[in-house]
């Protein structure tokens, strides 16, 4: 098909833009600075900017994907609208109650987040719907109008949201409450519960609801702005939005859903690793995110980053489960770990080296940036073990200062510790990889996925430096570094294909199911799952249906998700179905307990964009050969220190060229530690794809790097072998 | 207590930092592995399992991130019974020794405690220990019900469950003649027997991967520094000789729990010196739970950071005197046994609030557990346990969380959950107004939650609530909580008891308050206006207690 896809991504500090050309198959990328006071602008003038630069018409503009992350935002620093709340009386202090459960049992001193709708704002129904559908008691229309009509008047209220007991089993209730209230305050936008995430579980579904009622209002205006920015320059293709579950949605949904569009930018960097996995023939993959303040992991099995419908937002304990607001909304499966370049390093209570999770930030940032930080970063570790150039940061942009990054990391961890400054440097490098590496293997192994067996695709500022040596602690044997990584997420936006999912919570034993129910109860979902593929326009002989079902045990606590194999598939096999997936995870006999259906879920999909695999990055490409530009001092313990390690320019590179570590390959965004006994190809997109050679292992300096401490370590008179602070001149 | 330390082994900081949590990751992998493999409910929803790496020597060097304070060094006792009855010398690879001996164990039946040594060659290079709760034990089920241990089910001594690989048929056909669940609870001991074996894998591996013989030079690394940080916070208590003693609902009437508790050069001893003598209900509790609590305790306000092991327990240690409530002896019952077990903590809380002033917790209001049996209205058995947890005591400067429990820790049956799995109607379910300790920092809400039996079938309520006479203290000069209460068609009912309702009757479940901290006056007259925006608390309150006019 002709035409161009823009794919637009607003980060906290650039607005990313990838560009693709469908004829030419080339993609042009663009990045411009984050207009945090209206976001809108920076998306049209980048636009403007690049397809000015390409010297492009829009009329050529086919669509434009866009991913953001003012929802995230909004409801983190509480700027959404004044919301109220319905709720079935006798139940208005769920959102102050929680889940009664406490997410660190040896902090005494933990907080939880206030509720996004406060307890005043909280008006009761009288009303009363019962698990199995069946009305106890209809909701007194008049009484609720007055309520809501209080809350308007005395409050404020922009926004409300509808929350009633048992209304994903009816939402009958939950639906009189919406017409009396639309007709009666037209202004005020309405979310009810059944509507936003019809799953049990009243709590989790309620603040899903809250904030998706919270955030409506300010992101109906946030889409208007964009519309009309691309109008008013001409364009008359079709705008998406991105969505957390890798797949977008149309601008009246994304408005009417928002809750779908948080954290839909990692989900499009994970999105991106599946795609480049399925190009490379690599089905299971870990996705690895690492920028400045956090790092981020996604598993992809057989292509498909897996997901999930639980979410956090507003943690008050950033990296500590429990600690947020839950969203129930389809997602991919993210890890976040607090290691980003601006962690910072320091000893902790059991004299060892602590990386994050708090951060330098952006301000004052790193020691090295010379901006008045004095804390010892990951970024500083980075730039004295010669990983990163003082000189080409952000591809010369930024000049870091070498001298104060030794500074900080001399005083605030090697002298409290007795290390030596490289050891301590490289601790601290080697810490962050370790914590990463165990985000992954806790990750994997609470969902029975197998990482040894996998290929990682690493990405972001800090990823591509700690990649190889994260892959080494989880015995990953290849890591891809794709092109333009600098902006993945961008890309990713064009990968992902118009789709929409439904979760229906209907608990049923499988004994009590018969065909007609079992077909009737999927088709209802699926209904509403196609409807707004249907409304944009897409052909039902296009739209790719997956059918999922959450089961259990009878009495067991944790369901499990089976994927149905076939439109027609049947009762009779669930049971077949459930012990395979079963035995899949645990290896382990199940047993004959009555097994129940307890979620519903159906998945509509238009066809996947074309993207592909082989496409060219246009512009940045000298295609020279492959000749260090030149090289540096960089530590490298497996080698016994210091080397002098040749530096290549990514961009300088060409498909087929290697490399073999150690060696560093810079880009704008990034660079690649290519470690002792790595080797790197470009594959004919342009990707890195590094091979880990086995039997090197990444820790083994761990064991023996006591031995540079001879002097000064614990325990200091053991014998060691040659010394470590040899500078071997010429590399390999 | 554990060995004295030998000379640190020459591991660097940032060796030992990496290695160290390359264990602890070890642990919580099998821990991941565990909760999805169990049955017990009990286990995948409140984590109330663990997983312990010990050295070959016996000596604990990593445990699951994410255990039940009830956990906290248990394994190396265990151990050490278990080697006891099969010498170290005797043990060969593929052997897997269990027991659910609540005085070898983890205080009650219900938690079995499965060892695998480690082989590398010739030499056992470290054990794992696996303990998780098991759905059912027989005898009279989970509860306080037992006036001697033989009525609590069954109680398998130290023995092999595995010997050189091969599965010991009889003791599996004995377990399972003997319990209620007895697929699920075979399962649950298979998967125990599978999380030892990887950890087993996972442990030989690491040796391999970092070249090291054995675990021992690590291990005295690992708990050399976690008893260094532990000694270092304990010396920043001031010291002294602190007492403490607190009075709790007994079968019989009264029972008094007391400590006395030395802190000095960075030692700390409990002493339960005055507590209480045994009951004939099933709230007795062995030694190893009372030890086990006041670790947790003790951590909480020292190293809560810290990794657990051996070291950071090394400048620890208590005594209780036998046969009181706090060392029970067999045949004491102890099903229950967590009932008085957590008030390990609010006493010695209270005994420290001098000592760590910043750091003590007011009282909690504690979590109610009841157990409920009887028929669905669609016709299959119910056998169920509901939770509601109090409110959270305050700290210095710190309000107590609304409904949030502690000691313990347990998540609640959503109301949508609970009503479709039991087919009763919970008629509300509401924070109570002013059940909170007042004080400059706020004791957390209590709340009322009613059901009612909806079922068309009579339901069976067992309970075993506390702090119905004696509630949440608050600490200097905070004010105590609201008691707990339970009542039936208004009236109330006994707290300790098993009741029966009738179909369309209604229970109320009153949760107590959490304590407050610090004289009330003191509040920040602005807090106090927002929990009465709020409905926290009412005008009266405000005025009475704070001295406020809202």
């Amino acid at each position: 098909m002709n035409g161009y896809r823009l794919g637009v991504d607003i980060g906290g500090t650039f607005t990313d833009f990838a560009l693709f050309d469908e004829e030419g198959r080339s993609l042009h990328i663009h990045k411009c600075l984050t207009t945090p006071e209206d976001p809108s602008r920076a998306v049209i003038e980048g636009a403007v900017a690049l397809l000015e630069r390409e010297s492009m018409n829009i009329d050529d503009l086919r669509e434009v994907v866009h991913g953001t992350t003012l929802v995230t935002n909004a409801v983190i620093e509480r700027k959404g609208a004044r919301t109220g709340m319905l709720i079935t009386e006798g139940f208005r202090d769920i959102p102050d109650m929680r889940e009664e459960k406490r997410y660190d049992v040896f902090d005494l001193r933990i907080t939880f987040p206030e509720p996004i709708v406060p307890r005043a704002r909280r008006r009761e129904v009288s009303e009363r719907m019962r698990f199995d559908g069946t009305a106890e008691r209809s909701p007194d229309l008049e009484a609720a109008r007055v309520a809501v009509q209080e809350m308007v008047r005395e409050e404020g209220i922009e926004a409300l949201a509808i929350c009633l007991l048992h209304a994903y089993s009816n939402p009958a209730h939950e639906e009189a409450l919406r017409r009396m209230v639309e007709a009666s305050f037209p202004e005020l936008f309405v979310s009810s519960s059944a509507e936003v995430f019809p799953g049990w579980r009243e709590f989790e579904r309620f603040t899903t609801t809250c904030i998706n009622a919270y955030a409506g209002p300010m992101f109906g205006r946030y889409l208007e702005r964009i519309e009309h920015g691309l109008a008013a320059l001409g364009f008359r293709g079709r705008l998406y939005v991105m969505s957390a579950s890798g797949g977008t949605l149309t601008p009246p949904l994304a408005r009417r859903l928002p809750v779908r569009v948080i954290e839909s930018g990692p989900a499009a960097g994970a999105r991106m690793s599946a795609v480049h996995g399925r190009a490379l023939d690599l089905p299971n993959l870990l996705s690895f995110d690492m920028g400045g303040t956090t790092a981020k992991g996604a598993l992809v099995r057989e292509g498909a980053a897996m997901k999930v419908y639980a979410l956090e937002v507003a943690r008050t304990h950033e990296f500590k489960a429990g600690s947020g607001l839950p969203v129930r909304t389809p997602v991919i499966d993210m890890i976040e770990i607090g290691a980003g370049g601006g962690s910072i390093a320091e000893p902790d209570a059991r004299g060892t080296i602590r990386v994050g999770p708090k951060s330098a930030g952006a301000s004052p940032g790193p020691a090295c940036y010379g901006q008045g930080g004095t804390q010892a970063t990951l970024s500083d570790a980075n730039l004295v073990l010669g990983y990163l150039d003082p000189d080409y940061f952000l591809g010369g942009d930024m000049r870091l200062d070498r001298s104060r990054a030794e500074e900080a990391i001399a005083e605030r961890v090697a002298k409290p510790l007795g290390l030596g400054l490289e050891r301590a440097a490289f601790g601290i490098h080697d810490m962050a990889s370790e914590d990463v590496a165990r985000a992954f293997r806790i990750h994997a192994s609470e969902r029975g996925f197998d990482y040894r067996a996998s290929s990682m695709v690493a990405f972001g500022g800090s990823g591509p430096v700690h990649a190889t040596r994260v892959a080494r602690k989880l015995g990953i044997p290849r890591v891809i570094f794709p092109v333009a990584a600098g902006v993945m997420s961008a890309i990713g936006l064009l990968a992902s294909p118009l789709a929409f999912e439904v979760a229906l919570t209907r608990e049923r034993f499988v004994d009590d199911l018969d065909d007609a129910q079992f077909a009737a109860t999927f088709a209802e979902v699926e209904r509403d799952a196609k409807a707004p593929l249907l409304a944009a326009g897409l052909h039902p002989s296009g739209i790719t249906v997956v059918r999922r079902l959450d089961m259990h045990y009878h009495g067991q606590g944790h369901e499990i998700e089976v994927a149905l194999p076939e439109p027609a598939f049947g009762v009779d096999g669930l049971a077949h179905l459930f012990r395979r997936r079963y035995e899949d995870l645990y290896a382990f006999a199940p047993l004959d307990a009555p097994l129940v259906v307890n979620t519903w879920k159906v998945e509509a999909r238009a066809p996947d964009p074309g993207i592909g695999a082989h496409y060219s990055v246009g512009g940045r490409w000298s295609g020279a050969a492959a000749a260090p530009k030149g090289a540096r001092r960089a530590w490298f313990p497996d080698l016994g220190g210091w080397v002098a390690t040749p530096v290549y320019d990514r961009y300088a590179l060409a498909a087929g060229n290697a490399v073999a570590g150690p060696a560093l390959i810079e880009e704008r965004e990034s660079t690649v530690v290519v470690g002792p006994g790595d080797r790197v190809e470009v594959d004919s997109n342009g990707n890195l794809v590094a091979d880990l050679e086995a039997g090197v292992h990444p820790a083994r300096d761990a064991d023996c790097a006591g031995d540079d401490r001879r002097s000064s370590g614990p325990g200091g008179d053991r014998a060691g072998d040659s010394s470590h602070e040899d500078i071997r001149e010429g590399g390999p | 207590m554990s060995r004295p330390l030998a000379s640190p082994a020459p591991l660097d900081a940032v060796s030992v930092g990496i290695l160290w949590d390359r264990l602890v990751t070890i642990a919580d992998e099998i821990v991941s592995a565990l909760v999805r493999t169990s049955f017990s409910t009990i286990v995948s929803e409140s984590y109330d399992l663990t997983v312990a790496v010990l050295d070959g020597d016996g000596e604990l060097m990593a445990q699951g991130t994410y255990s039940l304070p009830v956990f906290m060094g248990t394994a190396p006792e265990t151990l050490r019974h278990m080697l006891e009855r099969f010498p170290a010398e005797t043990l060969r690879p593929g052997d897997v020794v269990i027991t659910n001996d609540p005085w070898h164990g983890t205080g009650h039946m219900f938690d079995v405690n499965v060892m695998r040594p480690v082989f590398r060659g010739e030499h056992i290079v470290a054990y794992v220990i696996s303990i998780t709760h098991l759905p059912d034990v027989g005898g009279l089920g989970f509860g306080a019900a037992g006036a001697e241990i033989y009525h609590e089910g069954l109680r398998l001594p130290i023995c092999k469950l595995f010997e050189a690989g091969r599965r010991n048929d009889l003791l599996v056909e004995i377990v399972r003649t003997n319990v209620r669940a007895p697929d699920e609870v075979i399962g649950d001991l298979m998967a125990n027997v599978t999380a030892t074996a990887m950890g087993e894998r996972m442990l030989l591996d690491f040796l391999s991967e970092h070249a090291l013989p054995d675990f021992r030079g690590l291990s005295t690394e690992i708990r050399t520094r976690s008893e260094r940080a532990m000694r270092e916070r304990l010396d920043a208590m001031r010291p002294g000789t602190y007492r403490n003693r607190v009075d709790i609902e007994g079968p019989d009437g009264a029972i008094a729990l007391a400590v006395r508790i030395e802190v000095s050069e960075g030692r700390l001893h409990a002493d339960f010196g005055g507590t209480g003598a045994c009951v004939r209900r099933g709230i007795n509790v062995p030694f190893c739970y009372t030890r086990a609590m006041t670790l947790y305790t003790v951590k909480c306000l020292t190293v809560p950071e810290l990794p657990n092991n051996g070291g950071m327990s090394a400048p620890i240690s208590a005594v209780a005197p036998p046969g009181c409530l706090l060392n029970a002896e067999p045949p004491s019952p102890t099903g229950a046994r967590h009932m008085i077990g957590h008030y390990v903590a609010p006493l010695v809380f209270g005994a420290l609030a001098e000592a760590a002033p910043d750091r003590v917790q007011a009282d909690c209001g504690m979590m109610n557990l009841l157990t409920v049996q009887g028929r669905h209205r669609n016709g299959r058995a119910i056998s169920t346990i509901y939770f509601a947890a109090g409110g959270f005591g305050a700290l210095r400067g710190h309000d107590g969380a609304e409904t949030l429990p502690g000691p313990s820790n347990m998540a609640v049956v959503p109301v949508e959950v609970w009503e479709t799995l039991t087919g009763t109607t919970i008629e509300h379910k509401r924070l109570l107004a002013d059940s909170g300790g007042a004080g400059a920092a706020r004791g957390g809400l209590g709340q009322e939650v009613v059901i009612r039996n909806d079922t068309g079938h009579p339901l069976t309520v067992l309970c075993m609530a506390n702090r119905t006479e004696f509630v949440a203290q608050g600490l200097a000069g905070g004010r105590a909580g609201t008691p707990r209460e339970h009542r039936i068609n208004g009236r109330p009912v006994d707290p300790r008891g098993r009741l029966e309702l009738a179909p369309g009757d209604r229970i109320a479940l009153i949760e107590a308050g959490g304590g407050g901290y610090g004289d009330p006056r003191d509040r920040d007259p602005e807090r106090v206006r927002r929990d009465v925006a709020n409905g926290f608390v009412s005008p009266d309150a405000a005025r009475r207690e704070y001295g406020l006019e809202p």
